[in-house]
């Protein structure tokens, strides 16, 4: 069998005869929901004690299913159809009650709010064991080696409903090693959070990697972050529900076309190499960072195998009609625009933040969480109303406008389509908004044709919301703010919880959009992908703009953006460190088109 | 956006005291909300004197008076509600106050507003007063630690403590997503703030209900994965992780308290 030809260099064998130390045992295991297509087929693998375990894959390859089975989710709390045999710990999730594997197997999910139920850290903590009835003395004394674990040392006191969602997660993942499993299940533990949380939680799970007793499996999306820390000593890739590579997890990222194939994002070092190394006869570690890939390459350039190309992008100057941008009157004008929250004492999430936005233009905003970007476009469309300053669209005032109103000249499309989605058909629900902006019927039904068209809907406009994709309830929200017709598209967030293609999804119509005419402000922690696609960046941090300008520029500026928690993206950084280009690149592809052959 | 029923940490008299002569006020108060009641001065007088006992504990306690605002505006509708439909609605024999016509419903008269009617109107509201003062007295000055210790104490099952302790946490996670759902629908034009009481009783909160059972379940499903993966189902003994000394002065905060009972059920019989 491939897998185990591919696992015989080291890591968990698939297949291989069983050991005393097996903690997860996994045969020929198929699986499908009620009344669904098979979502696992055909998986083979062990796990033994010590073995921390990467599960990549696209949305809907099976991942978070796989999570269910080990963990006994499935089937006590979802329900569905199991073929082959599953064994954790020596025990069959199948036939034993959630709570006697509960000592066995910890979980630790995606969304960082839903799964803390206790009001501080220390009840949180507490709460597992105290459930299993061990001594108090005993769990006292584990509370303080789980934080330590996970790095939130003094932890105890604090109330869980105000900690970021880093910490959040974090507390999950101490929580989930309070019990001491011998196997810790982490189904997408950093998907939902900004670049400092996601930072948090894996530099906690390196703390926790080799632990002894400890076996981890963890699915995510995010490849180049597991390489950069060394995590996980297997690396598994399911293409819907059944496997597609397994072996050591250098090995197995070092196969960029299979990755692309099945939807999970080569790292980008290890694509560059990949497309580079032909040329240069050099070792795989040459990927292993930016440093070492900058040294291999200009080692190539200088060999004369390798050479510089020119880069060239278009439209830099911010505008997305090129030069023309410039040219254009102002959109959208901010104006010394503060705005704090009611509390005792206030909290002031926007200081004096001047910005201007010219038509056509594709701007990036970007920041960690709590920088006042979200309470800076709630003000844009009139949600919140400011206590100091103006916003001025195409030179009006917007205080003179009702939020609904304002929402035919600034559409925003929010980070989870779920808090707006009602209606019985896709159709139904681009018509709500139209229907109460007072659109008549023949005006609203083609307005919604169009704009699920636009989103390529059109073939689904019949099918109630919730049975599509969350990617696809993601288009229909756009599509909703699209028939409004907005001349500035907002978008917060359209990457969270998204796979590598998904990623692109939003931000490839928000692009096409732009070329037809619209203007377009991305809210987005995902450097890679603004560096794509927008022209111009508008940096906040402790609600003040603190960089705004072409993106090249903002990238440029190294000390502020640490001083941010952001860097500027892996193709930056390494064009950057090599200094052959001008300008320099932004993404992957910018990198690949700079480099060629010899002659 | 904090839920006006969450505990806020402060140094009183009220934080301090232990979770269970808190709750013997609200059981008391419970009991007296309870009893029948009659259109009289000593009943007005009585519910008045336990109105006055939540007002000096709400001092004690420093519990803010404007986290409440919404409860204040929906309870002085209400009053005033009461008030003009008992006093229009109440059938005695007592001094008439206005007399407009006659006009006959369900075998009241609507034309006639008695004195007696609107003190049972009165009556009403205070009691009505008396109970909405009292949860907020027990969750604001009670962390969700002692409030679970204290009803373990009290024998009650496991789950259930975990549920009144959870639901009190989760209401501020339902705040969270009301007003998001708000947001988004205000975004595509519909204003539920802007409706009139008949607009939103006719249509408003389809859009804004919908979306929040459905992010409710899906919430749900995570705490229930989350729950029963650290053995909340275990059927075995529990741990009690915080266990509270029952001190002189809570016995003595206590007995006040039941003897201001006392004294209200006196005046009321």
């Amino acid at each position: 069998m491939e897998q185990v030809e591919q696992s015989k260099s080291r890591g968990p064998v698939p297949g291989a005869a069983p050991v005393d130390r097996t903690v997860v045992r996994v045969e020929q295991v198929g699986f499908a929901y009620q009344e669904t297509p098979p979502v696992l087929e055909g998986l083979d693998f062990r796990l033994e004690e010590g073995d921390f375990l990467v599960v990549f894959g696209a949305n809907g390859a099976g991942k978070t299913t796989l999570c269910y089975l080990l963990s006994g989710v499935i089937p006590h709390i979802w329900a569905g159809t199991r073929r082959g045999e599953v064994s954790v710990c020596g025990l069959d999730p199948w036939s034993v009650p959630m709570h006697r594997l509960a000592s066995h197997v910890g979980i630790v999910l995606q969304d960082p709010e839903a799964q803390l139920a206790m009001p501080n850290v220390r009840l949180e903590l507490a709460f597992g064991p105290a459930n299993l009835g061990l001594p108090r003395e005993e769990i006292f004394a584990r509370i303080p080696q789980a934080l330590a674990a996970v790095g939130l040392e003094g932890f105890e006191a604090r109330g869980t409903a105000a900690l970021s969602g880093g910490q959040k997660q974090r507390v999950a993942l101490a929580s989930a090693l309070m019990l001491a499993p011998r196997l810790l299940i982490l189904d997408e533990p950093t998907s939902q959070l900004d670049p400092l949380g996601n930072a948090e939680v894996l530099e906690a799970l390196r703390r926790i990697q080799g632990r002894e007793g400890l076996t981890v499996l963890m699915t995510t999306h995010n490849t180049q972050d597991i390489l950069d820390l060394g995590l996980g000593t297997a690396a598994l890739v399911l293409d819907r529900g059944r496997v597609a590579a397994w072996g050591p997890v250098d090995e197995v990222l070092a196969q960029v076309e299979l990755l692309e194939r099945v939807g999970v994002q080569p790292p980008p070092l290890q694509k560059i190499w990949a497309a580079v190394a032909p040329d240069l006869n050099g070792r795989a570690e040459a990927a292993a960072s930016v440093a070492c890939l900058a040294a291999a390459i200009r080692g190539g350039l200088e060999a004369g195998r390798l050479r510089v190309r020119e880069i060239a992008r278009p439209g830099e100057d911010g505008g997305g009609a090129g030069a023309a941008g410039a040219a254009e009157p102002p959109l959208l004008e901010v104006d010394g625009l503060s705005f704090a929250y009611p509390g005792d004492p206030p909290v002031q999430a926007l200081r004096d933040v001047d910005l201007t936005v010219r038509a056509g233009e594709f701007v990036g905003l970007i920041g960690q969480n709590g920088s006042g970007k979200s309470t800076l476009v709630r003000c844009l469309v009139g949600v919140l109303r400011p206590q100091q300053g103006a916003v001025r669209f195409r030179g009006k005032d917007i205080a003179r406008f009702r939020v609904g109103q304002l929402s035919t000249r600034i559409g925003l499309v929010l980070q989870n389509p779920d808090y707006q989605l009602f209606s019985i058909s896709a159709e139904e629900e681009v018509l709500f908004g139209l229907r109460n902006l007072g659109v008549p019927p023949e005006e609203a039904a083609r307005r919604t044709r169009a704009a699920l068209a636009e989103v390529g809907l059109g073939e689904v406009r019949d099918v109630f919301p919730f049975r599509l994709s969350f990617g696809d309830r993601r288009k229909l929200a756009v599509a909703s703010v699209l028939a409004m017709g907005p001349e500035l598209l907002i978008l917060d967030e359209p990457t969270t919880a998204q796979d590598y293609h998904g990623r692109y999804l939003l931000a490839e119509l928000a692009e096409r959009l732009r070329a037809a005419g619209k203007t377009i402000l991305m809210i987005t922690h995902d450097m890679d992908l603004i560096a794509r696609y927008a022209r111009r960046l508008v940096v906040m941090r402790d609600g003040e703009v603190v960089l705004d300008g072409p993106t090249r520029d903002v990238f440029a500026e190294g000390e502020v953006l640490a001083a941010t928690k952001l860097r500027a993206p892996l193709a930056f950084r390494l064009g950057q460190e090599l200094g052959v280009w001008e300008p320099l690149p932004l993404t992957v592809d910018d990198v690949l088109a700079g480099l060629g052959p010899a002659g | 956006m904090q839920s006006a029923f969450q505990y806020v940490e402060r140094a009183t008299f009220m934080h301090r005291l232990h979770p269970v002569v808190k709750i013997v006020h609200l059981f008391a108060t419970l009991a007296l909300v309870l009893l029948p009641y009659r259109p009289t001065l000593r009943d007005l007088a009585s519910a008045a004197i336990w109105v006055a006992l939540g007002a000096c504990l709400w001092a004690l306690g420093r519990v803010g008076v404007r986290q409440f605002g919404f409860l204040i505006k929906f309870l002085t509708a209400i009053f005033v509600f009461l008030i003009v439909t008992q006093g229009l609605l109440y059938q005695s024999e007592g001094p008439v106050l206005i007399h407009i016509g006659h006009l006959e419903f369900w075998g009241s008269d609507l034309g006639t507003v008695t004195v007696e009617g609107l003190f049972f109107g009165a009556v009403l509201s205070v009691r009505i007063i008396a109970a909405a003062m009292a949860l907020p007295l027990l969750v604001t000055t009670t962390s969700a630690s002692q409030l679970m210790a204290t009803l373990r104490t009290l024998r009650l099952p496991p789950r259930l403590t975990f549920m009144f302790v959870s639901s009190l946490s989760f209401t501020h996670l339902v705040i969270q997503m009301w007003q998001n759902i708000l947001e988004a629908q205000k975004l595509r034009g519909f204003d539920i703030e802007a409706m009139s009481v008949w607009q939103r009783a006719r249509r408003a909160y389809v859009p804004v209900l919908t979306p929040l059972i459905l992010l409710l379940f899906r919430k749900g499903n995570d705490l229930q994965v989350a729950l029963e993966s650290k053995g909340f189902g275990s059927t075995g003994p529990k741990t009690e992780i915080e266990v509270l000394p029952f001190l002189p002065r809570d016995a003595a905060a206590a007995a006040v308290v039941l003897a201001v009972f006392a004294l209200t059920l006196w005046v009321k019989f």
